[in-house]
């Protein structure tokens, strides 16, 4: 499946890219996209993804097609062919 | 709230094209002036709020940002002066604030929100605003917020990035269902355009005044996305974490608005 993964903030900064488009296999959940993600950028991203231990930031916002997802529901999210991924590392500029 | 008061003549003249608003009208901007707000720091973001909540007359702010004025604070702290470099900041943004206008009345604390100060500041006021630049203080604040069932008004912004939302405690999500902790990269320093910050400001204050008065539909439960690099501005519904440990407990009360105090 194709999907559409765009990235905002401190992450837009950090891949120095705006969107993506990854190829996984149809049913692949979040945290298998994070992982990919983690490896194809490598620390300076993945850090913002995942917790040294490889699970989701806690802090992190998962926006799929429109509905967001907080860290603790988002792991488990199963993706399909087009689906948009968006991720919100939180912004605290004051 | 403060018992609701009647306007003088100098508000009805200062508050004239405002009060043309359709659903605020006099009622509203008396509404206003009976509100306390509490502004968590007064950089791009909250000094923004403040500067709008003076000039639409709001009744008291307290607020709340140690430290002393530097030159680097200038291109968004748009309450501060080349002059008051090196004084405190707080004491630059009240001579700003009243030269706009005297009827409000300024409070100010020269420190930041912590552990020691913060349940005494929210207690005292009707709404929190939170534009502090660290995780740490916008956590104490949303914490307090929630005790006290006090609505928070939540904004932050980075580069030309910014966001919204509004804490109806019981009955939308709070900050800690978002983020139920710090996220371990953010940084104190971060990108600005003062154009950025004083537009997550602004939002802010126009939160402010709708949750004040009951004008139009607040954001809880709602975040508002806005990023000025394609001038795309978005709101995602967001829920509350049943897990949530700050918020998880709490019930929703009948009226979300600030209630005014009987006048016997």
């Amino acid at each position: 499946m194709r999907l559409r993964v765009q990235y905002t903030a401190q992450l837009r900064s950090a891949t120095g890219r705006h969107e993506d488009l990854i190829e996984l296999s149809e049913g692949d959940s979040i945290a298998t996209l994070l992982s990919h993600l983690g490896e194809k950028y490598g620390d300076s991203v993945r850090s913002y993804l995942l917790t040294p231990a490889g699970r989701i930031q806690r802090s992190l916002l998962v926006i799929v097609n429109g509905i967001a997802h907080t860290a603790g529901h988002a792991e488990s999210v199963l993706l399909h062919d087009h689906d948009c991924v968006e991720f919100l590392p939180p912004i605290g500029g004051g | 709230m403060s018992p609701l008061t009647s306007l003088t003549t100098e508000e009805e003249d200062r508050y004239e094209w405002q009060m043309d608003v359709r659903d605020f009208g006099r009622h509203g901007q008396q509404r206003l002036k009976a509100a306390t707000v509490l502004i968590s720091r007064i950089g791009g973001v909250g000094g923004t709020v403040a500067l709008q909540l003076t000039a639409a007359g709001i009744g008291r702010l307290i607020l709340a940002h140690g430290g002393n004025v530097r030159r680097n604070d200038l291109n968004r702290q748009t309450l501060m002066t080349t002059e008051s470099i090196g004084r405190p900041r707080i004491e630059s943004a009240r001579l700003r604030l009243l030269e706009l206008n005297p009827n409000v009345q300024i409070e100010t604390v020269d420190q930041n929100i912590d552990e020691d100060n913060v349940r005494e500041l929210v207690k005292r006021c009707d709404v929190v605003v939170s534009s502090a630049p660290l995780f740490s203080e916008r956590l104490l604040m949303n914490r307090e917020a929630v005790l006290q069932r006090k609505v928070l008004v939540d904004s932050a912004m980075y580069e030309l990035e910014g966001q919204l939302t509004t804490v109806i405690p019981g009955k939308s999500p709070c900050l800690e269902c978002l983020y139920p902790e710090p996220p371990p990269l953010w940084k104190r320093r971060f990108p600005v355009f003062s154009a950025v910050s004083s537009t997550a400001g602004s939002l802010a204050a126009m939160e402010v005044i709708k949750v004040v008065t009951g004008l139009g539909e607040p954001l809880a439960g709602r975040l508002l996305l806005f990023d000025l690099r394609d001038m795309r501005f978005r709101t995602l519904p967001i829920s509350r974490s049943s897990d949530c440990a700050r918020c998880g407990g709490v019930k929703a009360e009948k009226n979300t608005r600030p209630e005014t105090e009987s006048t016997g």
